[in-house]
């Protein structure tokens, strides 16, 4: 049980978060990604920790998005999308022959944009996929694990078969949450999780991922970088190159611990984009 | 203080924009006024005209022996109905609802093109040739039965199904989708379990359009059940069934305004029968929908 | 809401209440080392003025990370600005009292005057004082009572004039000479120490007001604000 650092004592002895000495849950290597013939992400190096927040962020069409659906094979869902490269979690091919993505995917879980609660009770969307998934035992308890590590409970505990469309936009983001770690997956995959909501929900929110953090490894696309500075351990930075031949695509420009990111970065790229010179 | 560039008073031409406006709100009240109108003058014409026959006997007993205009019912015709077009519902809603899934979700742009366009076509069959085609079919061979007859109709009732759960199915949106199969769920148990149960609403529509057109059905029966059919209440499917429209036909030949009177009554039934599935299957939306939006 | 941030401010200002209570020991401990001629004690303070020295560094490293991952803004910016200017006081006091130590040291066995290390110790109790009280109207986020701050400095004037006119008393002869020269370089120590204390009840009256005022210096003799 390693002790949990805070940054300041971590500051007097001139460090940052412990990156160094964790285990890549993710290992990218040159991962590309084309949709046709158009590549939209161009040769991505990069190991993502465990435990950590990962914040990936960037200006419009730099591929955050496209990148984060690769973890869990999302992009299977785009038929012209198809990957390079080798992306490994935990060592196994992602992409291999014989991998099945709806495993992979349970694994993995995923949060989006715009909360999409089932248009069904608050209960019955966390319990969806413990009942789908054969994890039917204790069901009651599960679901109250759920959606306490979601810090929804005693806000729907006395209504959980109320419709999960009758609660405000932070809550029913939070109970997407709920839903995506009833299943207990390794990994939960943010892909701009607040950007629909209010600032207090989207507080609520980034406490509520320093919590989890304990327990999953945290990926989070944003396109607000402050919240990134705020919440994220690691921070890859996304940029827009225009190739030879006129097609804009994504490349990794910088990854590094936040810290550097915003008070030091190494390229000017990221400079220019953190300090808003350059969208 | 000088006058402003531009006047906001009342003007010629505001009245007469007020003018229009008005008119054709009334327009559009009277239009509506007119619809219902039509409805009523319907229902209630064929309820006077038929007011004679109806009686409990009319609906609990069977046709009386020797034709004798006065006492029996229509029992046999309402059980009839009901077996043919329960059973025509039971084959039509699972496969419409199968092809609607096909066309959304799984076809390639192309083939759900062919598709669409082959159960607009069917919809367009004259229905007795669709009759003709299960007769061949079935009849010839084994001779006449309600299962026939339900048969032609869910080939009737497959397309307006069909198209109306496709409505509705696209209007789910894809997050939706995504949410589940994010979850480790796969294509087929997202379908069943979110996409579905989100288009329920259209399904039930569709699917009460369909039944009204079903009962309403004559042309195709003739061939396949109408023509064997005994006068006593029967449920087998096996056997001819009569149905409330054939009966409507044969009592309306009648010379007899008893005859007659029993055929209005039973064209009274069959429009509250359909007129009971319709608000039957509004309510259920209701209370559906109650339940899911909270 | 905003847990982690909320914590790592706490963090800070409960480190700096440290470096503030270290700070004010070691004021008190020259001021022995003065009246008492104590070279062990001195060389203990001067290695004690390490651990001031620790927590401003962590302190100092801490703030620019802050500032970039939190952007703090409102009461919470001017709570980092105070933190980061009283941190860089605090730790100018302690060299100061290292360098009263150093002083004490060079000064040890000259002949002393009783008067003298009385106004010493009179200037130093009143620097703890303001230190003090500067800093608890820090911690209170309370500032309904400045005059009392201003009002402290004038005793240290009055001791530290007390205190020239009899070092000068003390005559050019050797070894008072020396000893006097020592001394009066400790009570220029001792003033600066001063200086810096008023500096943090300065800090801690832009935080509670917003404004940033110099209270006196030495060419103003009425406050005077900069809005």
């Amino acid at each position: 049980m390693e002790a949990i650092r805070t940054r300041i004592e971590l500051a007097g002895q001139g460090r940052s978060s412990t990156a160094g000495d964790r285990e890549a849950v993710f290992e990218a290597r040159d991962v590309s990604v084309f949709y046709g013939d158009q590549r939209a992400i161009d040769r991505v190096n990069i190991d993502i920790y465990q435990r950590l927040i990962t914040a990936i962020i960037g200006p419009s069409g730099c591929g955050k998005s496209t990148f984060i659906r690769t973890l869990n094979r999302m992009t299977d869902l785009v038929p012209s999308a198809r990957l390079t490269g080798e992306l490994r979690y935990r060592g196994i091919d992602l992409y291999g022959p014989r991998v099945d993505a709806v495993e992979v995917r349970r694994r993995i879980g995923m949060v989006f944009q715009k909360p999409n609660p089932f248009p069904k009770s608050i209960y019955d969307n966390v319990a969806y996929g413990l009942r789908i998934l054969g994890m039917k035992k204790d069901l009651d308890e599960r679901v109250e694990k759920a959606l306490r590590s979601a810090a929804l409970w005693d806000e729907v505990k006395d209504r959980l078969k109320d419709s999960a469309l009758g609660l405000s936009g932070g809550q029913q983001q939070r109970l997407c949450i709920a839903r995506a770690i009833a299943v207990e997956p390794e990994v939960v995959l943010l892909d701009e999780p607040a950007s629909a909501l209010d600032p207090i929900a989207t507080s609520a929110i980034e406490d509520l991922m320093h919590e989890l953090k304990r327990d999953y490894t945290l990926v989070i696309v944003t396109h607000n970088m402050q919240q990134a500075a705020r919440v994220a351990d690691m921070t890859a930075f996304f940029g827009l190159e225009v190739s030879p031949d006129g097609n804009r695509q994504g490349v990794l420009v910088e990854y590094d611990e936040t810290e550097k990111i915003f008070t030091n970065p190494s390229d000017k790229r990221t400079e220019g984009y953190v300090t808003g010179r350059f969208g | 203080m000088t006058e402003p560039a531009f006047s906001l008073r009342t003007s010629g031409r505001l009245r007469r924009r007020q003018l229009v406006s008005r008119m054709m709100g009334a327009l559009a009240f009277g239009a509506a006024l007119l619809a219902v109108a039509v409805l009523a003058i319907v229902v209630i014409s064929v309820a006077n005209r038929g007011a004679s026959a109806l009686s409990l006997d009319f609906f609990t007993k069977n046709q009386a022996q020797g034709f004798n205009p006065s006492g029996g019912g229509i029992l046999f015709a309402i059980v009839g109905t009901g077996v043919i077009v329960g059973i025509a519902t039971l084959i039509a809603l699972p496969l419409g609802v199968l092809v609607a899934i096909y066309i959304s979700e799984l076809a390639p742009p192309r083939l759900a093109r062919v598709a669409r366009l082959a159960l607009d076509i069917t919809n367009g069959i004259p229905t007795i040739v669709i009759g003709i085609f299960v007769f061949t079919l079935i009849v010839a061979a084994h001779g006449q039965s309600a299962l026939a007859g339900s048969l032609a109709l869910a080939i009737i009732m497959v397309p307006l199904i069909a198209r109306a759960t496709e409505e509705v199915l696209l209007l789910v949106p894809s997050a939706q989708r995504e949410a589940s199969l994010a979850l480790g769920v796969s294509r087929w148990r997202t379908t069943f379990s979110v996409i579905v149960p989100s288009a329920m609403g259209g399904v039930l529509t569709g699917t009460t359009l369909a039944i009204a057109r079903a009962a309403g059905e004559t042309a195709p029966l003739l061939f396949l059940t109408s023509l064997g059919a005994s006068s006593y209440a029967d449920a087998n499917p096996l056997h001819p069934l009569q149905s409330m429209t054939f009966a409507i036909f044969i009592y309306a030949e009648q010379a007899d305004p008893a005859f007659q009177a029993k055929a209005w009554a039973t064209a009274f039934t069959l429009m509250c029968f359909v007129l009971v599935t319709s608000l039957a299957a509004k309510l259920a939306m209701a209370r559906y929908r109650k339940k899911l939006e909270g | 809401m905003r847990e982690l941030y909320t914590s790592e401010l706490e963090e800070l200002e409960s480190l700096l209440r440290e470096e503030g209570q270290l700070v004010d020991r070691a004021i008190r401990a020259a001021l022995n080392v003065l009246d008492r001629d104590d070279l062990e004690l001195a060389d203990e303070l001067i290695a004690f003025d390490d651990e001031i020295d620790r927590r401003y560094l962590t302190i100092e490293q801490s703030i620019p990370s802050l500032l970039a991952r939190q952007t703090p803004v409102a009461g919470e910016l001017r709570l980092v600005l105070a933190i980061l200017y009283i941190n860089l006081h605090l730790e100018r006091i302690g060299d100061y009292c290292v360098t009263v130590a150093k002083l004490a040291k060079l000064a040890h066995g000259l002949p002393r005057d009783r008067d003298v290390l009385e106004a010493l110790e009179e200037m130093g109790e009143r620097c703890r004082e303001m230190l003090s009280t500067g800093l608890e109207y820090f911690y209170a986020r309370d500032f309904t009572d400045s005059k009392a701050l201003i009002e402290m400095d004038r005793p240290i004037d009055r001791a530290n004039r007390k205190l020239i006119d009899r070092l000068i008393a003390l005559g050019p002869e050797e070894p008072q000479r020396e000893w006097a020269m020592r001394m009066m370089l400790a009570s220029r120590c001792l003033e600066r120490i001063g200086d810096h204390a008023v500096d943090i009840g300065e800090q801690a009256a832009y935080l509670v007001r917003g404004r940033f005022e110099e209270f006196t210096d030495a060419s103003h003799k009425t406050p005077r604000a900069t809005s």
